[in-house]
């Protein structure tokens, strides 16, 4: 199955899991951090908000290396697309478009409510797919193992009620 | 170059790799992240997999080493196990399904011009702030840890 972003091929996924370890080993050895991006989300919270929650030391001091990160994954965004046959915005959604079919508007009302999920979410288990999925289940976190297998089951039950009885 | 700068530098790069990656593994489509909870895409797992795998035996020798590559003691903070590590996840997972897309691809897919990860990171910025508002009543009901703690 081709990429919606210019029908590119994929990454072999061994080859795209080598370079996710990598760059997560990498700012273990380097820096001394774990991965993880979601809390990245209230790290920019953190820019406005004062409540207590955005002041503890584990924002303030890791949102030096996690805002940055949060700039490079745009730029590698930014730069697949350049490389990959140029950069154009679009609403391409794949298989939304061939089933639900709504436009713009419907679209970023779906995506809005989608990212609520995501980050009230990610901030109440501690992390996502990064910090839990990858980096906890690695450390062999019991808290890791939880909340993937949890949102596993979220994603799973979510997407089959979706395309599987919805639109069925 | 003063210290910081370059350390800001080498997260950026760190994180354009990244991103890249992301971009052209599929964690960043809408149909492979569908495909993998339809069960008909291996792909997915097979990234997530790997990458556990190649991290965990990483771990594994950093900690032997017990040093960064800067000489500091390894420290790594645990996640603390409560309630809301179920409740946040099946919430994730939900918003994970409907998006299309876990927090990192959010940047990567507005980085390669999809315009609707705009609104879902518009929503992920709100959820996140709601959360942080809500913490000291969310605390009790999910046996939270202090807020002084780390997490």
């Amino acid at each position: 199955m081709p990429l919606l972003l210019h029908d590119l091929p994929p990454l072999h996924w061994a080859i795209a899991g080598a370079g996710i370890a990598a760059i997560t080993l990498l700012l273990l050895f380097i820096a001394n951090t774990r991965l993880g991006i979601s809390s990245g989300f209230e790290d920019i919270c953190s820019l406005v908000l004062e409540q207590p929650y955005f002041r503890r030391g584990a924002v303030l001091s890791g949102r030096t290396w996690r805002l940055p990160f949060l700039v490079g994954l745009f730029l590698g965004g930014v730069l697949s697309a350049v490389l990959g046959g140029g950069w154009h915005p679009t609403w391409a959604l794949g298989m939304f478009d061939q089933t639900v079919g709504w436009g713009p508007a419907g679209k970023l009302l779906w995506m809005f409510t989608g990212g609520l999920f995501i980050g009230f979410g990610t901030r109440l288990a501690g992390g996502c797919t990064s910090g839990h999925g990858v980096f906890g289940l690695a450390n062999l976190e019991l808290s890791s193992l939880v909340t993937t297998v949890s949102f596993m089951a979220g994603g799973i039950a979510t997407t089959q009620l979706l395309y599987n009885v919805v639109l069925r | 170059m003063k210290d910081s700068l370059r350390w800001t530098i080498l997260f950026i790069v760190l994180g354009t790799l990244f991103g890249f990656v992301l971009s052209r593994s599929g964690a960043a489509d809408y149909n492979y992240i569908q495909a993998m909870f339809l069960f008909d895409s291996f792909q997915l797992y097979g990234i997530i997999g790997t990458a556990v795998v190649l991290t965990s035996a990483g771990i594994w020798l950093i900690k032997r080493r017990g040093r960064t590559a800067l000489g500091r003691p390894v420290a790594i903070e645990l996640k603390p196990l409560h309630r809301g590590s179920v409740a946040g996840g099946v919430l994730f997972g939900i918003g994970w399904s409907i998006a299309g897309m876990c927090p990192g691809p959010i940047v990567v897919n507005i980085g390669e011009g999809k315009l609707y990860a705009v609104a879902a990171l518009a929503g992920a910025l709100l959820g996140a702030g709601a959360f942080g508002v809500l913490y000291q009543r969310l605390q009790g009901l999910f046996a939270l840890p202090r807020l002084n703690s780390p997490r």
